[in-house]
């Protein structure tokens, strides 16, 4: 039987490394692809999950359990993400790739070659996207990609946020006005 | 810009919160329920919601690396926490080294460092007062100027006796 996360954290807490080796296996996917909502590239979304397992690595003896080590360690990857886009939004840099067309142009199909006018649309949308996310302010993307992209409950994501689940709610709600507004010429 | 709201359904604007949490699956209970008979009568909302259904998955973007991503990535973090723990491990080292002898070498610092501070204090503070030979100028410049007065009283003794020898040649 697998040890659950609080066995592990335990372990590793003695200075069992095999044991944190166990979560990062366990939460690397789930970290990059959140790394990958934010930062949208693919060496980007790898260095802000890993900095965040070695950030949990380092503060592990602060973990108090309060939350779970899952909980925690989200929290500490968000925040991560969070500086990323601070800092990037100093100095912007056109961040458009081949995997953005892709997952944009709900008629992509992998094997096909797309019509250059299908290859502009999705360019249109990705950039468009790109831009309107970069746009919103930190709290609406974070409650926005928390929600839209990875899917967690208002719940967790005011856990994750630390603030009230209604504040959370006016966040996603702001977040989806703005983007609707943003994204209106490609319904 | 006009141009692309047109093309957006405006909701009730107190319905609006809770379609996106509609959308998301997150409304439950008498809220959904309500919501629900509401888009029976409400052309307005249904729209929204169905712009919503549209638009939200155009902003989802995934990625799905190939394994050999996962092997590069799992070997670099495992370099990346090896390099974490060692340097913890040779600070504690350093410390422990230091430990014994740390006492009398912040003692040690602490009198080199008064001590240093006192030599070259001495010429970097400035004070208002003036330097001492300035000082003893001061001090022997009147008792000079004195001397001079005095010396001119002897002169005017003189001046005195001299007249006084005139005043007798001249009365003999």
């Amino acid at each position: 039987m697998n040890p659950g996360d609080e066995e592990l954290v335990a372990s590793a807490r003695r200075g069992d490394r095999r044991a944190f080796e166990e979560l990062v296996e366990r939460y690397q996917q789930r970290a990059y692809h959140i790394a990958f909502n934010f930062a949208r590239d693919r060496e980007d979304a790898k260095d802000l999950s890993q900095e965040a397992f070695l950030k949990a690595f380092a503060n592990l003896k602060n973990f108090d359990g309060r939350s779970s080590f899952y909980t925690w360690f989200y929290r500490i990857l968000v925040n991560l993400c969070l500086d990323y886009k601070r800092r990037q939004k100093r100095a912007p840099a056109d961040t458009f790739d081949e995997t953005v067309e892709n997952e944009m142009d709900p008629s992509h199909q992998p094997e096909k070659p797309r019509s250059p006018d299908q290859q502009v649309w999705a360019r249109q949308i990705s950039l468009r996207v790109g831009q309107a996310l970069d746009d919103l302010p930190a709290r609406q993307r974070t409650a926005f990609v928390l929600k839209n992209h990875q899917g967690l409950s208002i719940k967790e994501i005011a856990e994750l946020m630390e603030t009230a689940e209604g504040t959370v709610k006016v966040h996603l709600h702001r977040a989806v006005t703005a983007l609707r507004q943003s994204l209106a010429d490609f319904v | 810009m006009t141009e692309q709201f047109k093309k957006l359904s405006a909701a009730c604007a107190e319905q609006e919160e809770n379609l996106v949490l509609l959308h998301y699956g997150d409304l439950t209970g008498a809220e959904r329920d309500t919501l629900q008979s509401h888009l029976n009568s409400c052309a307005a909302c249904k729209d929204y919601l169905q712009d919503l259904g549209k638009l939200l998955p155009l902003t989802l973007k995934s990625d799905e690396p190939p394994e050999t991503f996962w092997a590069d990535y799992n070997r670099e973090l495992r370099h990346k926490l090896d390099d974490a723990a060692e340097k913890p491990r040779w600070q504690q080292k350093l410390a422990a080294s230091l430990q014994p002898r740390l006492v009398p070498l912040f003692a040690t610092a602490a009198v080199v460092a008064l001590a240093l501070a006192f030599t070259l204090g001495q010429s970097l503070w400035t004070t208002n007062e003036p330097p001492r030979e300035e000082a003893a100028m001061l001090e022997v410049l009147p008792v000079a100027e004195n001397l001079e007065f005095f010396k001119a009283l002897d002169v005017l003794d003189d001046l005195e006796l001299l007249e006084f020898m005139g005043s007798q040649g001249s009365a003999a």
